[in-house]
């Protein structure tokens, strides 16, 4: 099998590039793509052939014989890793390069291969020891890469959030992976659905894995994490290393028995987790923050599909269980992918621009066309419509779920409550997203700094326009993934082996190479048949206002001000207004801002409380010897009384 | 070769007949309201007028300004392709799942003219397409909760089928709920006025303002396609198309589209359209409408 060495090849290409990273900018670049690319080359050759990878090592380390496997699971993760790994090395090079960050930059090269590295072992390791360090090194590299530019205090205080969030989550998998060990006597892992004294601990990794993955209550790091980092470091963030809890999620599922109402949690906290996390989005008027949280609405997706797989095992194997899981792995690309792009996009304006506001943005689009052009593809991908490769990865999840739902079973309830929401979510994401590339690229520009911005170089265009060829790519060869999810499937869960592809995905196939061959052909035909009849220019018309200025336009908040009306019992948004006043008023403003409603009205009051009995507890520590003494023989007292009443007895 | 003639005539059923909907609607609310109306065929002649009209366009706008009607237009015309007419004539297009490709090609449709909209930069027509898109929130849980219905009736996820029989005692619920969705997505009365001049208080109407020449007969003509799918969808999900032979099943479609399109005039005459903020409380209405229509489902089927 090949896969091996080419994985070693890849290791070792990285933690050169790390070596490297901070003296040799080009070095790293050759490095890290190559590593990356062998590492993508290694998942397709085990996803598009019949075997496994499987090595165990002979010399211990620490204490734990190394085991590592890549199956058909891990590798759809490993493949995504490789791709947002290269492109992401490709686009930093120029967008945080040594000339723009002298300081950060040769650091941020560095733990990118860690980042990098570290991600493949989490994916590959198979001994709950070694994956531990492994995940604590992912960790860490992600929390010195979002703080690469340290002197921003908005930088610094997300740097600790992430860091004190993922260690909480970290906390939990400990308590997962030794419990786990002592229950099955070993640190290796692998498949024991068998062993049903295990159910229970599938809570503590939903619990830590749901942390990295962003799931609704417990999504508080992300947001400000993904929009404070270097947007290089967003998108690999959102892109992959979310999926890293997600990888969790599904692994677990598969090796370990799960209870029925652990996957009823998942269906319902995804739908809810798809749900308000698309409508945080939505009212963000900072577009990487809009981003962010649109990646807590398709990690919710994602777990709508593995909690249905779950209760479709539950159900006596119902093969509709099959369509949801492989929706949710495609989708665990797709969002990857139109994320990944959708970050680089948003790059390429804060590049240009120097702000994320959207508010201060619009008509980029005649400055940055490639730029605009490729988040434009983005935002089709990420509301999920065909031809591309969002449509394909919803329409399995929801075809799954339709299934489930003339099957008339008890699950029948969740898959209802689920299509309800995910169809909310999506038409949100719709909103969202018409909302995003209408305000950053569209209209005209509500500043100068919009007005003067410029394109991206080479380097930032070219990871652009790699994802978004692969959005459109996946999107139109449906069949051709089948056979990829399958294998990840089947490592899921091995009664569903025989996967052939449904017929109705040879359809949907068809219907998207015909869409995309259709949609553009009639565009192109509409605009050179309306350029011909010399389309004339003139003002917008705007019901006859003759002297419109930039300002008029409808804003970033007023485009979503229905719908945050419609969540302000969970946004909360906070409101400064000043009523114009007198006969010539002058100033007048009305300022919206949404909270970070769960961290501030959930996490920080818990903490605060925390801190409060931990403060209460501080007072018995102050340094007086005489009270210590009082201590030493009120114990001691108490001592004698418990003997002495022990020994009346 | 019968393949193709039957391609023309679906063809010729979706792109010629959508326009005479909105005249119809005209007459109606014309009749109620003692006036002669403008012909029924007004829209014919408006399509052809706009047809041979020269384009003007915003100086802020990119190609995606007429790019996203043509667009939005092939989409729904898309769209259509996967909506049976009858039973025995079904779609031109049929798999498991087509439903939701229906309704992610109609989400296209909206995405490429809000999108087209807010090209502009107009204020106005960022009210519109900020509505627009948000509404679609709603009338999408609507929607999916009425198709789930269809497939809890059926056992089907193909609209052929899932449209073939009545379905029974939800019918009722079920046609109320598809029936407000019709009017929110095709911008009709109560939750959008198309014969209103008041851009302020629009949907659909604000947001093409700008638009002019053919782009602008496409989206027309697009609506008119989108109306005649919904009237389409409302009738066969209600009627038991499954139980009549081939001739009766279309004339019987005929007179249920008829219907529906006198309905919405009707509705029309007799309704104001509501202030916004009660648009919201309408949808809740709808998308409850189907969810009951839902649970009746599962009670006859189980």
């Amino acid at each position: 099998m090949i896969a091996g060495p080419l994985l070693t090849l890849s290791f070792s290409a990285l933690v050169l590039a790390a070596l490297a990273g901070r003296r040799w900018p080009r070095t790293w670049l050759a490095l890290t793509v190559a590593g990356s690319g062998v590492a993508l080359a290694a998942a397709l050759l085990v996803l598009f052939g019949t075997t496994d990878w499987e090595w165990r090592g002979t010399v211990a380390f620490g204490g734990e014989l190394p085991h590592l496997r890549l199956d058909g699971l891990s590798a759809i993760f490993l493949a995504l890793v490789g791709v947002l790994g290269g492109a992401g090395a490709v686009y930093a090079h120029e967008y945080w390069s040594d000339a723009s960050h002298p300081t950060s930059a040769p650091r941020g090269r560095a733990w990118w291969s860690v980042l990098v590295l570290s991600m493949m072992l989490v994916l590959t390791i198979a001994n709950g020891l070694h994956f531990l360090l492994a995940w604590e090194s992912f960790a860490i590299a992600a929390f010195f890469l979002i703080t690469l530019d340290s002197g921003a205090r908005a930088v610094r205080s997300a740097g600790w959030l992430y860091l004190a969030a993922s260690h909480a989550g970290t906390l939990a998998l400990f308590a997962f992976f030794a419990l786990l060990a002592e229950r099955t006597g070993s640190w290796d892992l692998g498949p024991m659905r068998a062993q049903a004294g295990l159910q229970p601990l599938f809570w503590l990794a939903m619990l830590g894995f749901g942390v990295k993955a962003g799931l609704f209550p417990l999504h508080v790091w992300l947001p400000s994490a993904h929009a404070n980092a270097p947007t290089h470091v967003s998108a690999i963030m959102s892109g992959a290393a979310i999926k890293m809890g997600v990888y969790g999620l599904v692994r677990f599922s598969g090796w370990l028995p799960v209870p029925v109402s652990a996957a009823w949690v998942l269906v319902i906290v995804g739908s809810l987790s798809a749900l308000l996390g698309i409508a945080f989005a939505f009212a963000q008027g900072d577009l990487k923050r809009l981003l962010a949280y649109c990646s807590v609405e398709n990690v919710g997706i994602i777990l709508v599909g593995v909690g249905g797989a779950l209760l479709a095992v539950a159900d006596g194997d119902s093969p509709w269980g099959r369509l949801v899981l492989a929706g949710a792995l495609f989708h665990v690309w797709n969002h990857g992918l139109f994320k990944g792009l959708l970050f680089f996009g948003a790059g390429s304006v804060l590049h240009a621009t120097g702000t994320r506001e959207m508010s201060r943005l619009g008509g980029l689009w005649r400055r940055l066309p490639w730029t605009a052009a490729s988040f434009a593809i983005g935002c089709l991908a990420v509301a999920g419509l065909p031809p591309l490769n969002g449509f394909v990865s919803e329409w399995l999840v929801y075809l799954g779920l339709f299934d489930a739902v003339t099957s008339h079973g008890a699950t029948a309830w969740a898959a209802i409550f689920a299509a309800l929401m995910l169809g909310s979510a999506g038409a949100l994401a719709l909103a969202s997203f018409v909302k995003a590339g209408s305000m950053v690229f569209l209209g005209a520009p509500r500043g100068r700094a919009a007005a003067q911005a410029h394109e991206a170089g080479r380097a930032m265009r070219g990871a652009m326009l790699l994802l978004a060829a692969l959005c459109v790519g996946l999107g139109l060869a449906p069949t051709l993934v089948w056979r990829a999810l399958a294998r990840g499937v089947a490592a899921w869960h091995p009664a569903w082996t025989v996967a052939p592809v449904p017929g109705a995905l040879q359809a949907i196939g068809g219907t998207q190479l015909a869409l995309a061959m259709l949609l553009p052909a009639v565009g192109w035909f509409a605009w050179r048949k309306m350029h011909g009849r010399t389309a004339r220019r003139a003002l917008t018309w705007d019901c006859g206002f003759a002297a419109p200025t930039a300002r008029m336009q409808y804003s970033s908040a007023s485009f979503a001000g229905i719908a945050s009306g419609w969540f302000r019992w969970i946004l909360r948004p906070r409101l400064t207004l000043r009523r114009p006043r007198g006969l010539m008023p002058t100033r007048a403003f009305r300022l919206e801002r949404i909270p970070e409603t769960m961290l501030d009205l959930v996490i920080v009051p818990i903490g605060g409380l925390i801190m409060q009995t931990a403060s209460g507890a501080r007072r018995l520590q102050h340094g007086s010897l005489q009270a210590y003494i009082l201590y030493v023989v009120a114990g001691l007292v108490a001592l004698g009384a418990m003997v002495l009443g022990a020994g009346i007895r | 070769m019968m393949i193709v003639l039957s391609f023309v005539a679906r063809l010729a059923w979706w792109l010629l007949l959508a326009p005479l909907l909105p005249g119809i609607i005209n007459k109606v609310k014309a009749w109620v309201a003692g006036r002669r109306g403008p012909p029924v065929l007004q829209l014919y002649y408006d399509l052809a007028r706009l047809w041979r009209k020269q384009v003007v366009m915003s100086t802020l706008a990119s190609p995606a300004f007429i790019v996203g009607p043509a667009v939005a237009w092939a989409a729904v015309l898309g769209a259509t392709l996967l909506v049976p007419l009858g039973p025995a004539a079904g779609a031109t297009l049929s798999f498991r799942g087509d439903v939701v490709l229906m309704l992610y090609l109609l989400a296209l449709a909206r995405f490429a003219t809000t999108w087209a909209a807010m090209e502009t930069g107009s204020a106005f027509e960022g009210m519109g397409a900020a509505r627009e898109v948000t509404y679609a929130v709603l009338a999408e849980a609507a929607m999916i909760a009425a198709m789930l219905t269809l497939a809890v009736q059926t056992g089907s996820v193909s609209l052929a089928t899932m449209l073939a029989p009545s379905v029974g005692t939800s019918a009722v619920l079920l046609a109320a709920g598809l029936f407000t969705v019709l009017l929110v997505e095709n911008c009709r009365v109560p939750f959008d006025d198309p014969a209103t001049h008041l851009e302020l208080t629009m949907i659909h109407e604000v947001m093409v303002l700008d638009h002019s020449g053919p782009p602008f007969a496409a989206i027309l003509h697009g609506a008119s396609m989108k109306l005649l799918l919904f009237a389409v969808l409302v009738t066969q999900s209600v009627l038991p198309m499954g139980t009549y032979s081939r001739t009766m099943a279309s004339i019987v479609l005929l007179v249920g589209v008829l219907i529906v399109t006198v309905g919405v005039g009707i509705v029309e005459s007799f309704m104001a359209r509501f202030a916004f903020r009660r648009v919201p409380l309408l949808l809740t209405t709808s998308v409850l409408l189907c969810v009951f229509a839902l649970l009746v489902a599962w009670q006859g089927a189980a």
